[in-house]
């Protein structure tokens, strides 16, 4: 081993970084090479020279400022989290708008009027055909035993489609009545004064379109007494027992009636029409006391032949909803002068034979 | 943060400024703490903070706007301003000194190998990882620059 390469292991030589073979021949080189020991005892000074160095000592605050260069980092790494993780964040917020948004919404509906209003026609629709059928059992056995006296329930008029059907089917199987009753059985549903009935009494369109005198066959009792044949037609109807003396009358109501109808709902559509039709008086009623106006009301409406349709009461009134004959209507609104004062909010220019009217107690 | 002195003790021994040691020292920890997940856990934590501040300062001389103004060798040379001791204050000045100036005129890849070795006190296999250079030129490297310093230091030698 020449002293060349000795001297490029001296270095590792003195970390002990030495293989233990390249060791030896180190030891083995060193032992007999003076220069090469003053060299190795010179590198070991140099060595000791650099330990002697005084240990650095970063400055004061140092710490500090790196804290401070490395707080940045999180904070923007916050912010874009809070903008970046929506996930987490938005959907409990879209929930939130979409339970809000709902109800507003109830909120909006239940405050303005006329949104109920407009709902309540569709109700309407929807009720109508369920209180038929309840009514059309009764009906047929008290047709033949109930006098044709009073009925405060009386077929609605405008009937669903399926009632009228089956009142044609019922027609030809008790086939016992004769055309003129058929006539006037169709008319009950005009009169439709059954305060708790659902359907809409408005103006019959049925006569025409019901051929069945089934279905007017139940109207047991006509509505009060007292009332004149015209509205009774309806229910006397069912010519059973019917009074001779109510018939004409009734005759001539029901053509009446169905002039009228026809004016207004072509053919067989007639009965759709009524129920569609929207009041055709609205007025607002301000009383003392709701209940005992609303008692009133109902009795007035009652005496002039016509008929509750609809009541509700609501925070702020009582509404109520009827059926007018409109030969009798100037006289209702000289009575409902008595009840409170009164006005009218909107009226249909040509007021049909029965006139649909709404009222608001308040 | 018991690794700060360390740290910038290598930026200053190699760059020979402490302003910069301390900027390079700084944007370490700061590279450390945004890349602690990447830390392995098989090295040492100090084996992995020396990488990056020898990388760090090894890029930086390396750039040419700091060869231009090479004048930082005289910053080198200001390098211990601890104050000595009385009585060996002379001597010590000028040893500490000739260290200085002797050390800042290595080759940066050879001085980079002293400052790890002989003055932060590493293996030669960590400093082969930190450098992540072959075992054997760690070797060469350090012998060289020993050598380099041994002579320009022989004054001092006994």
């Amino acid at each position: 081993m020449t002293c060349d390469e000795t001297r490029e292991l001296l270095s590792p030589y003195l970390d002990e970084a030495l293989s233990p073979d390249e060791r030896s021949l180190v030891d083995a080189h060193l032992g007999g090479c003076a220069e090469c020991r003053g060299e190795l005892e010179a590198l070991r000074g140099t060595i000791g020279l650099l330990h002697r160095l005084e240990p650095v000592r970063a400055p004061v605050g140092f710490v500090d400022r790196v804290v401070a260069a490395a707080r940045p980092r999180p904070w923007y790494r916050r912010v874009a989290d809070a903008v970046l993780l929506p996930l987490s964040v938005k959907l409990p917020l879209e929930a939130a708008a979409v339970v809000v948004v709902g109800l507003l919404a109830v909120y909006l509906f239940e405050r303005s009027p006329e949104l109920q209003q407009a709902a309540r026609g569709v109700d309407q629709r929807q009720e109508a055909p369920a209180p038929v059928p309840p009514r059309e059992k009764p009906a047929e056995p008290l047709a033949d035993k109930a006098p044709p006296s009073a009925a405060p329930s009386i077929p609605a008029p405008a009937e669903a489609p399926g009632r009228a059907a089956g009142a044609r089917d019922r027609a030809d199987t008790p086939g016992s009545q004769d055309a003129n009753r058929q006539i006037t059985a169709s008319p009950p549903p005009v009169a439709a004064p059954s305060p708790s009935s659902g359907p809409v009494p408005t103006p019959a369109s049925p006569p025409p379109a019901l051929s069945s005198p089934p279905a007017g066959s139940s109207p047991p009792p006509a509505v009060a007494p007292a009332q004149e044949a015209k509205p009774l037609a309806k229910t006397e109807a069912p010519g059973e027992n019917a009074g001779g003396a109510v018939r004409p009358e009734a005759e001539s109501r029901q053509r009446t009636l169905q002039t009228a109808e026809d004016s207004r709902a072509a053919g067989s559509s007639a009965k759709l029409g009524a129920k569609k039709a929207p009041a055709d008086v609205v007025a607002r009623v301000a009383v003392k006391d709701r209940d005992a106006a609303e008692r009133e009301l109902t009795a007035l409406i009652e005496r002039l032949g016509g008929g509750v349709t609809q009541r509700r009461r609501e925070d702020e009134a009582t509404v109520v909803e009827a059926v007018i004959p409109q030969p009798r209507y100037a006289e209702f609104s000289d009575a409902l002068k008595r009840i409170g004062s009164w006005r009218v909010e909107a009226e249909r220019p040509d007021l049909p034979a029965q006139i649909r009217v709404v009222l608001r107690l308040q | 943060m018991t690794y700060q002195h360390r740290v910038f003790g290598v930026a200053l021994r190699m760059l020979g400024s402490r302003a910069e040691a301390e900027e390079v020292a700084q944007e370490a920890f700061v590279r450390a703490h945004r890349a602690l997940g990447e830390f392995r856990g098989d090295a040492k934590l100090s084996t992995w903070l020396y990488a990056i501040t020898s990388r760090l300062c090894l890029n930086r001389l390396a750039s040419g706007e700091r060869r231009l103004r090479r004048q930082g060798e005289d910053a080198l040379l200001r390098l211990s301003d601890a104050a000595p001791r009385p009585d060996a204050a002379l001597e010590r000045r000028e040893l500490e000194s000739a260290l200085g100036r002797a050390i800042a005129e290595l080759p940066e890849d050879r001085r980079i190998v002293v400052v790890l070795r002989d003055i932060e006190g590493l293996s030669y296999e960590e400093i082969a990882q930190v450098l992540e250079v072959e075992l054997g030129t760690v070797r060469s490297r350090l012998h060289r620059a020993r050598a380099d310093l041994k002579e320009k230091l022989e004054r001092f030698l006994p």
